[in-house]
């Protein structure tokens, strides 16, 4: 049995997927972005974003994350920051995209509306080699996001970066051009756009079919957010209530605050549990000022002279009925007020399906959406496809960017008479819960803090709250990641059964079941490499490409040109958990620049002996390993481990009668520190005074 | 499983002194198991085989390679296209495997790379000890399942000797005393009598005596045709 392919046979359960991918709507590859942050190398990670998201910086912004609530870090300490993280990639990087296909095909694609969906839509056909062009009411693009997005979580050059880019793979948006005004079904027939997508928002506010409704005063909600976006004013009296308890409700109360009035309060029928935002929402708008009611329902809203004067509530007996439909109770009697002279509604959006006239063969919902086959987002009329908030009410960014998706993936499939698959929307089983025995050997890392705006700065203006994240946080906070279904797997054709994994692995994950002959690693394995090394036949390797242990980076070292005849070259194998320390050292310094290459590895631990051998056998003069000090290690047992193969080798290397100061270890606190420079410095002075160095 | 140790690095350097090509050939089973010759040994030797010439300034060419188990004829047959160019083999099998190599491919230096030592079992991670002496005559029945051939430095049929101090053998203080432990296991079982049975001299020639010991299953046999 000759044996060259290791992965030939990849585990049975090799396709557990990692539930933050899961999660997500377009289906982003969170854990393998956040893994590529870990190993600092971001381009790539930017890169693996992009192609599977169309937006990028403003996805990390304002997504409400479903990744983050499925992250199985919940049961260990707190979630990865998955969104902040991609934000910081979005604003930091930018990485030209591979494109699927050099293929152009004739057909061009008309999108309606410049959001999320269409935008996607445009982005997805655009690489499968369509010409696009997107028609867009206002002037600017972004759909809701411009108009609904306060600019304190939004700003707009967020957007306009990301719209650039997709503009660079050839879409072409002309704005100005409302749909049913300006251009028609026909008229897009006409010019020769062989499908449609309609994209568009919810423009219509819901309004509230109460007494007073009418009065000077009451505003709707996205308008007001769209009136301020743009013109950073708006027409608000000094005591602001917002009726809603919705995320669009949150962004109308700060954006109220941020105009200064004396007072913004929110009221809303939903107790603070119940409210259909994230917590981290209602928390800065409560941090901000804004007072909240909860659990109360607008009974009428009282006027003076044609103007607000206040809200008349009743308290909430119920929101959900039984059945869980929405159905509010009030308790009789209950009425109090609110005092109010400006009162903004922000309890939904609807849609204007004006431009369907002339198209009566679209079928639409009783709630004004329009329908389409769920798989392939097409509309009751051949070539005519849907998505985004037109179709799923009220949906969120990824909801509308995942339709737009497969909608376009659908049309190439039509208009090719192909079927081909995104393979990312497969069914896959979750990698399940973190199991509570395992908890316990799992380090608590702290969930690292995104820097914001002070509170008496921010509402003096509209600029961005939170700060994004410095380089050392994001990979700090990556760094925490475990790397769920992506870790190390058995090929039963190798394992024989020694047991070895089972026995070192410090989380206990490895097992040979019951009538099993070889070992079985689950997606609970968090990538400590160990038994990767340690196994005696080599049955065990990384799922993903991402891991290689140090072999890549060691023989990609010796490739360089600038290697060429140093003498002394040492090669620094070094942890990179702890290389995102500050204190970095200056890499234009002479002897660490010429005389020292650095193979970073996320855990020595993965590190195999024979691959401090390799290094001298590909010609390092010396080999440095420099791991983590104390008890900082990120999996706990590495520096054992360490240690012994560091024995074990240098007993190896005595035998081959090389001078033991070739090879050296050090517990350092910093990877990238002046300690680090400092012995590496001296490795070098050393071993030039060696006798012999071949 | 049969547990063999790496042979000291000096000796193997010794042995492929001269060859130009050497493939060291790994086995997967007992040997792999007890950490000495799985694919994981096969690359730490060659990386060091590769590195001593280097640091020699000799060129030596070595190539890594494993098979499922050496003792098999039809699994060493594969390995031939491996090393059809090789002037030496450094098989990291057990004995048993180093053989069938060099029966199977005569006009090719084979050199073991380990010292085949025992039969035994890893007591616990990396301490493996000798259990059985392969005596062909096998007496654990009457000793509480414990292998006084194998186990006690004398081979003893009835023990303890005189040398046997707080439960250790005479002959190293490391070792259990195995009489000691069978001692306290019949005791356990309620069956110290059997102590007092004189065990008369066991008929040697089934085991090492009696080199080399073969066995027929009859009915497996094929007949050649
Ligand atoms: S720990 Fe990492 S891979 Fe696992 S669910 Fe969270 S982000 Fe995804
Ligand atoms: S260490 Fe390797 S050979 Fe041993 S049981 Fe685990 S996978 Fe199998
Ligand atoms: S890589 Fe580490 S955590 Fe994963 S199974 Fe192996 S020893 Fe356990
Ligand atoms: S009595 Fe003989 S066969 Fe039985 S375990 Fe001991 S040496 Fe092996």
């Amino acid at each position: 049995m000759t044996v060259t392919n290791k992965c030939a046979t990849p585990d049975k359960k090799i396709n557990e997927e990692a539930p933050c991918i899961l999660a997500c709507p377009i289906r982003q590859d969170a854990r393998d972005y956040v893994q590529l942050i870990a190993r600092g190398r971001f381009g790539e990670a930017f890169r693996l974003v992009r192609e599977r998201n169309p937006l990028p910086a403003a996805c990390g912004r304002i997504c409400t994350h479903p990744c983050e609530t499925k992250c199985r870090r919940n049961s260990t300490d707190a979630p990865i920051a998955i969104a902040w993280l991609k934000r910081f990639l979005g604003d930091n990087f930018s990485e030209e995209i591979r494109k699927t296909t050099t293929e152009k095909y004739p057909e061009r694609i008309a999108i309606i509306g410049a959001g999320p969906a269409g935008l996607a839509a445009a982005n997805d056909l655009a690489l499968l080699g369509y010409s696009c062009t997107i028609f867009e009411s206002n002037s600017t693009p972004g759909g809701m996001l411009r108009m609904g997005v306060p600019t304190y979580r939004l700003p707009r050059t967020a957007i306009d970066n990301d719209v650039e880019f997709i503009k660079k793979l050839g879409v072409e948006i002309q704005y100005n051009t409302t749909f049913g005004v300006d251009i028609t079904f026909d008229s897009l027939k006409k010019k020769g756009f062989s499908a449609i997508f309609i994209g568009v928002g919810l423009l219509e506010s819901r309004m509230l079919n109460i007494e007073g409704a009418q009065l000077d005063g009451v505003l709707k909600g996205v308008s007001f957010l769209n009136e301020v976006n743009t013109t950073g004013s708006g027409r608000i009296g000094k005591n602001v209530l917002v009726i809603g308890g919705g995320a669009v409700a949150m962004d109308c109360a700060r954006t109220a605050l941020r105009l200064k009035p004396n007072k913004v309060s929110v009221a809303c029928l939903e107790s603070r549990k119940e409210m259909p935002t994230t917590d981290f929402e209602i928390e800065e708008a409560v941090h901000e000022g804004a007072v909240l009611y909860n659990s109360v329902g607008p009974k009428r809203i009282i006027g003076k002279d044609g103007k607000v004067t206040g809200l008349e509530t009743l308290k909430v007996k119920y929101v959900f009925d039984e059945q869980k439909r929405f159905n509010p109770a009030f308790y009789e009697g209950s009425e109090s007020i609110i005092e109010a002279d400006t009162i903004i509604l922000a309890i939904g959006q609807a849609s204007d399906l004006s431009f369907l006239k002339g198209q009566e063969g679209i079928q639409v919902t009783r709630g004004g959406t329009i329908i389409v086959n769920p798989h392939n987002f097409s509309t009751s009329v051949h070539g005519i496809y849907a998505g985004g908030d037109v179709v799923l009410g009220r949906g969120t960014m990824t909801e509308g960017m995942a339709q737009g998706k497969k909608a376009a993936i659908a049309i190439h499939n039509t208009l090719r008479n192909t079927a081909i698959k995104d393979e990312k929307w497969a069914e896959k089983p979750a990698v399940p819960d973190v199991i509570p025995s395992r908890i316990a050997f799992i380090k608590k890392e702290q969930k690292q803090e995104m820097p914001t705006m002070p509170l008496d700065e921010r509402l003096s203006n509209f600029d961005e709250v939170e700060l994004g994240f410095q380089l050392n946080a994001a990979v700090k906070e990556a760094q925490r990641c475990m790397n769920c279904g992506a870790g190390a797997f058995v090929d039963d054709n190798l394992c024989v059964g020694c047991l070895t994994c089972v026995r070192i692995c410090p989380f206990e994950v490895p097992k040979i079941k019951k009538g099993d002959a070889t070992a079985y690693i689950d997606g609970d394995c968090q990538s400590c490499g160990l038994c990767v090394v340690e196994c005696p036949a080599k049955a065990i390797d990384f799922k993903t490409p991402l891991e290689d242990c140090g072999k890549d980076a060691l023989e990609a070292v010796f490739q360089e040109e600038s290697i060429r005849g140093v003498k002394p070259l040492i090669i620094n194998f070094y942890c990179q958990y702890s290389a995102c320390n500050e204190d970095k050292i200056d890499a234009t310094d002479n002897v660490l620049f010429s005389h020292v290459r650095r193979v970073g590895v996320l855990g020595l631990g993965k590190v195999a002996p024979s691959l401090y051998l390799r290094a001298f056998e590909l010609g390092a003069h010396g080999v440095m390993v420099t791991a983590c000090k104390g008890d900082i290690c990120h999996f706990c047992k590495d520096r054992e481990w360490v240690e012994r193969r560091i024995k074990f080798i240098s007993q190896l290397l005595g035998g081959l009668g090389m001078d033991p100061g070739r090879l050296r270890t050090h517990f350092v606190s910093s990877q990238n520190g002046k300690e680090v420079f400092e012995l590496a410095f001296r490795m070098v002075e050393d071993i030039r005074n060696l006798q012999t160095i071949t | 499983m049969i547990v063999a140790s790496s042979k000291p690095f000096q000796e193997i350097k010794q042995m492929l002194s001269g060859f130009k090509k050497v493939c060291v050939l790994g086995c997967g089973s007992c040997v792999t198991i007890c950490h000495t010759g799985g694919e994981k040994q096969v690359t730490e030797l060659a990386v060091q085989l590769r590195l001593s010439a280097k640091l020699e300034g000799r060129e030596v060419e070595v190539i890594e390679d494993s098979t499922l188990r050496q003792c098999e004829w039809e699994f060493i047959e594969d390995i031939k296209e491996v090393i059809k160019d090789c002037d030496a083999v450094l098989s990291i099998a057990c004995g048993i495997g180093v053989q069938y190599m060099a029966e199977r491919f005569p006009m090719i230096r084979i050199f073991p790379g380990v010292n085949t030592t025992f039969m035994g079992g890893p007591v616990e991670q990396g301490i493996f000890w000798e259990r059985c002496a392969g005596c062909g005559n096998c007496i654990l029945g009457t000793t509480g399942g414990l292998c006084p051939v194998s186990r006690c430095a004398k081979s003893l049929l009835n023990g303890p000797c005189g040398g046997s101090q707080n439960g250790k053998c005479e002959v190293s203080q490391e070792t259990p005393c195995v009489w000691h432990q069978i001692y306290d296991q019949l005791d356990t079982q309620q069956l110290l009598a059997t102590m007092e049975t004189i065990v008369p001299p066991k008929d040697w020639t089934t085991g090492m005596e009696n080199h080399p010991r073969k066995m027929i299953l009859e009915h497996l046999v094929m007949k050649k045709q």
